[in-house]
């Protein structure tokens, strides 16, 4: 055998359950991170180990460069996923939900990716089939990057600061690429002011996603009411309007834009038919709502606003641009999702570019100046343990 | 929790009140805040289905608790 394959198995689950007995982990084995592993991370960006990526307030903690970077490699990120990482925290930072502590919720939110651009093949990140599921480690691990520094850089931890009641399975990674290969449609980035060669990641707080299963149509109304019907139920109603983000699968993007329709029609269609009567809301009592908080309420409740109807219909987006439409899945079957977020509802998403690594001669010569001075060192002496007597995995 | 503290520490007395299935959280945040032993009021799940009247039992229910955490004598 190779002894480049050789390591000490023993060594390697010492580590592993070192993590996780410190409560380091997600429930699955992570990745032990030395400073020298580190210092690779860092290595893919000019931006200081410090710099605050995502301040939580509330809590007095903060997620920096330096902790996205140790979570991503605890995640099992390969270095050069880190730019994307980055992209994402900054994303999220800008989608605002964060922020405001919504990942102390009951609700039980996660991070929802939307990577487009010319990284996507860069790093193997999956646009096709099984888009939602596992096989994939940039999509598996720059999602469970963002949940580490969840759980380990503000301490966001289920029965603790996490008051989720049921949470989300996608809490563990939810991480997508489009598929603009096979979209008849501008890229999502393109939609909000970047160019198509650039890469970008666009963050959404997410509860749910939703099936659709439409293999019987041709015709768009059908389709898109269909997709009306599932964004309109009325148990995702917690507040007076709801958004959206729909993944389409290449199938059913092709049947509308074959048919004429943009994103912008299908927007517009969404917001005019996702709509309930006064009656079907009543049934559910979510027919009226607070007059102080907007959360949907009985109408004979003593703090219950009645809601306006539109021949008869309610409607549950509050503009064409509280839904985001974009591609991605295997071009075989008419399947699509509806993933349930918490925003944007009409300001723009929080498309955010990747800054790409690797950096220009100069610029990463002074950055490992920089990294030098700040004691990461790369290479075999560096490999001094992180933090709290993280172990170093040493091969035989 | 954090309003709680942030009052007292600004000087004005405050009682925070939980449901009981927060206590875990309740107790985290204390912590984060660095008020482990802050004393706050917890009461019956749930609060928000509940009618005005049965608000209002809660309400009686928790007063004395409440007031003497403020220290009321």
């Amino acid at each position: 055998m190779d002894p480049a394959l050789t390591v000490d198995a023993a060594e390697l689950r010492r580590a592993m359950e070192y993590y996780a007995d410190q409560g380091w982990t997600d429930g699955l084995p992570v990745v032990p991170v030395t400073e020298s592993y580190l210092a690779e991370f860092l290595a893919q960006t000019d931006r200081d180990p410090g710099d605050v990526l995502l301040p939580m307030p509330q809590l007095n903690r903060a997620c920096t460069v330096r902790l996205a970077a140790i979570n991503a490699a605890l995640a099992g990120c390969r270095p050069e996923y880190f730019p994307v990482v980055l992209a994402a925290w900054e994303s999220l930072a800008a989608e605002g939900y964060p922020v405001k502590g919504i990942w102390q919720s009951t609700t039980g939110t996660a991070p929802f990716l939307i990577v487009n651009g010319p990284v996507r093949d860069r790093i193997g990140l999956n646009s096709q089939g099984n888009v939602f599921g596992s096989g994939f480690r940039a999509n598996a691990t720059i999602g469970r990057a963002i949940r580490l520094g969840v759980l380990n850089a503000f301490g966001l931890r289920p029965h603790e600061l996490d008051q989720a009641t049921q949470g989300t399975p996608a809490k563990y990674t939810f991480c997508i690429a489009e598929n603009e290969e096979e979209s008849p449609w501008p890229a999502l980035h393109t939609e909000f002011g970047l160019a198509a060669p650039d890469s970008a990641v666009t963050a959404m707080v997410i509860r749910s996603c939703v099936h659709i299963e439409a293999r019987h149509t041709r015709v768009p109304e059908q389709l898109a009411t269909d997709i009306a019907g599932t964004i309109s139920r009325t148990g995702a109603l917690i507040h007076e309007t709801i958004s959206a983000a729909v993944v389409l699968s290449p199938e059913h993007a092709r049947l509308f834009s074959v048919a004429g329709w943009g994103k912008p029609d299908l927007r517009q269609f969404l917001f005019d038919h996702a709509v309930r009567t006064r009656a079907e809301l009543a049934a559910a009592g979510k027919e009226a709502v607070s007059s102080r908080t907007r959360w949907r309420l009985p109408a004979d409740h003593p703090d219950a606003l009645p809601l306006a109807a539109e021949d008869g219909a309610i409607r549950v987006l509050n503009s064409p641009a509280a839904v985001l439409v974009v591609v991605a899945g295997a071009g075989n079957a008419g399947v699509s999702a509806v993933v349930e977020t918490f925003g944007p509802r009409g300001g723009p998403p929080p498309v955010t570019r990747v800054r790409l690594g690797r950096l220009p001669g100069l610029a990463r010569r002074r950055q490992r100046a920089r990294l030098d001075r700040l004691g990461y060192r790369g290479g075999p002496a560096g490999d001094a343990e992180l933090g709290a007597g993280a172990q170093q995995v040493r091969r035989r | 929790m954090a309003d709680g503290i942030l009052l007292e520490r600004a000087g004005l007395p405050a009682v925070s009140i939980c449901t009981d299935p927060f206590a875990l959280t309740a107790r985290a945040m204390a912590k984060a805040y660095g008020f482990p032993g802050f004393e706050y009021v917890s009461i019956p799940h749930p609060v928000a289905s509940l009618s005005e009247a049965e608000i209002q039992a809660r309400v009686h229910g928790l007063l004395p608790d409440l007031l003497r955490i403020l220290g009321v004598e």
